[in-house]
């Protein structure tokens, strides 16, 4: 058991005693990410929670599959099975973004509030372990659990290759997004726990932010939609007014991991461009765009290291 | 002797509130130092501060050569810390426990399982290596978290109130192995209100009331200043009040009073009497005024000298205020 961590190095301890870590990268030699590893994986508990994961994963496209079929009448030509390897796949990374969007703040709102309410805080701020490293530790842990769900559900994925329909990029398009997502919910997570004194309150604060940013954004898209008709209804626009007003609305959409999902798959099927497209002004010039998922995976990395690295010194400071 | 932990002026205040007032002291290195006081006397705030945790109003502590406020990390190496409370995970096994801490500290890992089976046998917890941390009872989880503060091999141990909690066994456990760290050449500084532990393990003494210091020293120099006369116990087996003429009469005795008894019954002999005697001088002079009783021809059974206990000391510094 002893040597259930990394590999230990052979023969004697490579460095003088004291300066052990940081020379096998973040990731291994980061005693709070091991801690948490195994503290998760113990037992049973990880193996059947992967398991019913799989399962209804599994019952849930099975489900699709039979009702889809059902609903069309001749099942066996071409264009029908594309239809349905691109249904399949995008239920399943509908439901993903679901649950990386409610799974990811589960594993991090309590992750630095938890510590104190354990009175095991005060403990890991008197040793030499840094700040960085409590706060990183614990957001690396709970995004390889996350990676570990996701990449579980990879061969549910690719039961839409036997179908047809789906591209390779959408495949990579689609990950990326989950796994920005995930990073940028885990991250806000910490960032509510290293604020806040109780995890109640963390666990509060995570998901009215994980809730605005899936749910609240779209609905206030659609609440703008008939508003600016609305407001434009006698006069159209200028063209400088319809660019600002377009560019915003793309903005809107780039910061959110559902319409992001949604415009990019329209793109994709509409413009075939997975990567800028234009969009025509009622004066008959284009405005050039970037597809959405690609300001999207910004935003979130932007976002949650801005989280992250607030975290890591609300953790550093001294209590005053 | 040089200190190896000093605060200078050591204040935190919580708006209106003074929870430790320019608190000065010193702990010779290799000492046992019972911080003793009432509770909310700020004996938990003084050790934050002197553990990094709480950032002092004004004042300084220096741990081991290295400032609290400028040198934490220096500070946070030289040092084990004990909160008053366990601080346990509940996922965790025994030596998960300790290799976590281990890492915290920067133990390498190879030289992790060596140090975990000698901590483990240090506190006698070697047969529950592999048992879950929360099926420990009180004394076992406080003896983890003692093996825990040594993970490092730190010189100075911070301990706030060791003993709480603990059945008496389980205390006098925790006693034994603070003697055997300190004959391992740790410096202990523990905080307590359980003033029998003070007595029978420390060096030093530091009394705190209402976020001050109001006595520190050695035992012995605490006893002699803050109670300077001493207390002989003369038991006679008669002429009472002859022994009582002779020494009020003699240099140095300042009150002599006899101890009431219970009267004698029928038939039975009349039962010694105990006569107090408050006396300053040193041990030449003691053995004299028993020589002068003596050549009185006072039929002496008993002459002992009461030994005031931390107690008394505890009652003469405390006026019990606490902030």
């Amino acid at each position: 058991m002893s040597t259930l961590t990394t590999q230990p190095p052979a023969g004697p301890a490579p460095a003088p005693a004291r300066r052990g870590p940081r020379r096998r990268g973040l990731f291994a030699s980061n005693p709070v990410v091991i801690k948490e590893l195994r503290g998760r994986m113990r037992g049973p508990r990880a193996f059947i929670v992967l398991t019913v994961y799989l399962l209804l994963m599994s019952t849930f496209v099975t489900l699709l599959y039979v009702v889809y079929v059902a609903s069309t009448n001749n099942v066996y030509s071409g264009t029908n099975a594309q239809l349905i390897g691109k249904f399949v796949f995008g239920a399943v990374v509908g439901i993903e973004l679901l649950l990386v969007c409610f799974i990811a703040p589960a594993f991090t709102a309590g992750a630095i509030s938890g510590e104190r309410e354990r009175q095991t805080y005060d403990l890991l701020r008197t040793t030499l372990l840094p700040a960085r490293s409590l706060v990183l530790g614990k957001l690396a842990s709970a995004l390889s659990y996350i990676l570990l769900l996701l990449v579980a559900a990879f061969p549910l994925q690719s039961l839409a290759f036997l179908l047809g329909g789906v591209a390779p990029e959408e495949v990579l398009i689609a990950t990326g997004l989950l796994v920005a997502t995930a990073f940028l919910f885990g991250a806000s997570g910490i960032f509510f726990s290293s604020l806040m004194r109780r995890t109640l309150g963390s666990t509060v604060l995570t998901y009215a932010f994980a809730l605005m940013a899936t749910l609240g954004l779209p609905l206030i898209l659609v609440a703008l939609v008939p508003l600016g008709s609305l407001f434009f209804n006698n006069t159209p626009p200028g063209p400088a007014a319809e660019t600002v007003l377009f560019y915003a609305f793309g903005v809107l959409v780039a910061i959110n991991p559902i319409a992001t999902a949604v415009a990019t798959e329209f793109l994709l099927i509409n413009q075939q461009s997975a990567f800028y497209f234009t969009v025509p002004l009622s004066n008959g010039a284009t405005l050039p765009f970037i597809s959405p998922w690609l300001p999207f995976m910004i935003f979130c990395f932007v976002m949650g290291c801005i989280m992250t690295i607030i975290s890591i010194l609300a953790v550093r400071r001294a209590e005053r | 002797m040089p200190a190896i932990i000093e605060t200078k002026n050591l204040t935190k205040r919580y708006g209106p509130l003074l929870a430790v007032d320019s608190l000065s002291l010193s702990v010779e290195r290799g000492a046992i130092y019972g911080f003793v006081g009432p509770n909310g006397a700020g004996k938990t705030t003084t050790m934050r501060m002197m553990t990094t945790l709480l950032q002092p109003t004004s004042g300084e502590a220096w741990i081991a050569g290295a400032s609290v406020t400028r040198d934490p990390r220096g500070v946070r190496r030289a040092i084990g810390y004990m909160p008053d409370f366990f601080g346990v995970y509940d996922d965790m096994k025994v030596w998960e426990y300790l290799d976590f801490f281990a890492a915290c500290y920067e133990v390498p890992e190879a030289a992790r399982p060596a140090l975990i089976n000698d901590l483990l046998e240090l506190v006698d917890l070697n047969h529950r290596r592999d048992a879950m941390v929360d099926t420990l009872s009180r004394g076992m989880k406080q003896r983890l978290c003692l093996a825990r503060t040594l993970a490092h091999d730190p010189q100075i141990l911070i301990l706030d109130e060791p003993a709480s909690g603990l059945d008496p066994r389980a205390r006098i456990e925790i006693r034994e192995l603070l003697l055997e760290l300190s004959r391992l050449g740790k410096t202990i500084f523990f905080s307590t209100h359980i003033l029998a532990d003070v007595a029978e393990i420390c060096t030093q003494v530091g009394i705190v009331e209402a976020g001050k210091l109001v006595a520190q020293g050695s035992l012995d120099e605490m006893q002699r200043r803050l109670a300077p006369h001493r207390r002989l116990h003369v038991t006679l087996l008669g002429k009472v009040e002859e022994a009582q003429q002779v020494l009020a009469g003699h240099a140095g005795v300042l009150a002599v009073k006899r101890q009431e008894m219970s009267a004698a019954s029928d038939g039975q002999p009349e039962p010694p009497a105990v006569l107090d005697v408050d006396f300053s001088g040193d041990d030449q002079e003691v053995s004299q005024l028993l020589q002068d009783l003596m050549s009185h021809g006072s039929p002496v059974l008993h002459f002992t000298e009461s030994v005031h206990d931390l107690e008394d000391v505890f009652m003469q510094a405390t006026k019990g205020i606490v902030s």
